[in-house]
């Protein structure tokens, strides 16, 4: 079992299931990547980087989504 | 009588050490829509020394529900707009403007005086950019803006630090994607968070880096 601290919540996912990168992530969300800001254990971590990130058992990621309005 | 200097003969509690701090710093305010139009008036009474505000665009007719602009100014710039109505307010404020559209190769170079940055955009698209472009390319702080459209459940909108860069206000969800309408009292309810977030960094986390700076010499 790995876990992964998103926004400050602990969620676990299965050996075969942890997603690989950040791109992988926030399609298991179903979060389009173009909403969010991501940093990864306190690094800003690029959109452009997205898929190239990859996380590991224990990272703390926080996710901002943005919505429009203002 | 009050000429020039707005604050003068007013026994004003306000002009003690706290404004004195803020009179040396600078805001960077991207975007003068429902946010940053707000935020910059409430800068400016607060006696924050320069504002850099930027946005390309003119005011129209539809912004009067929210924006803090008047009939006799639509079809005008915003930033033009904005210099006008913050002389009103506080002559003694710096107020630079730039009628651009920031993208991620230009806010560097726009805020780099800026001591704290406000995310005052209106789309998803350019929120994203600018949180990203301070975070990864800049030093300052950013206070962000994200779930302020609808009426009502004033209490759901948050402030809260992200991480140690980035305040994120609202309630992270009502979009006007969702909700339909935008209005004064909510937008404003929002604003209000980010310039109070905006102030609380620079009085209590920026003055208090400058004071330890002036010890060490």
């Amino acid at each position: 079992m790995n876990v992964l601290r998103i926004n400050g919540k602990e969620t676990s996912f299965d050996e075969n299931k942890m997603p690989g990168t950040i791109a992988d992530l926030l399609s298991i969300l179903g979060v389009d990547s173009a909403t969010v800001v991501a940093e990864l254990d306190g690094r800003i971590i690029e959109r452009a980087n997205f898929a190239a990130t990859t996380l590991h058992d224990g990272q703390n990621i926080e996710l901002v989504r943005f919505v429009p309005g203002g | 009588m009050l000429e020039g200097a707005p604050f003068a003969g007013v026994p004003f509690r306000f002009m003690d050490s706290i404004s004195e701090k803020l009179s040396c710093m600078a805001v960077g305010i991207a975007g003068l829509g429902g946010l940053g139009s707000n935020v910059a008036i409430a800068l400016a009474r607060a006696g924050v020394g320069r504002l850099i505000i930027a946005d390309f665009d003119k005011v129209e007719q539809s912004n009067l529900n929210r924006q803090q602009y008047f009939t006799d100014q639509v079809g005008k710039s915003k930033v033009d707009c904005t210099i006008e109505n913050l002389r009103r307010i506080n002559p003694q404020v710096e107020v630079v403007g730039h009628r651009v559209k920031l993208d991620s190769g230009n806010i560097p170079e726009i805020f780099a005086e800026a001591d704290v940055i406000a995310e005052c955009f209106d789309t998803v698209g350019a929120k994203q950019i600018i949180v990203e472009t301070v975070l990864s390319k800049m030093t300052q702080p950013i206070v962000s803006v994200s779930g302020l459209a609808g009426y009502g459940k004033s209490n759901e909108i948050l402030t809260r630090r992200v991480s140690g860069r980035l305040v994120l206000v609202g309630d992270g969800r009502s979009g006007i994607d969702t909700c339909e309408i935008l209005t004064a009292a909510r937008v404003g309810i929002a604003a209000m968070h980010q310039a109070n977030a905006v102030l609380e960094i620079l009085i209590d986390e920026l003055t208090t880096k400058t004071q330890s700076k002036e010890e060490e010499i």
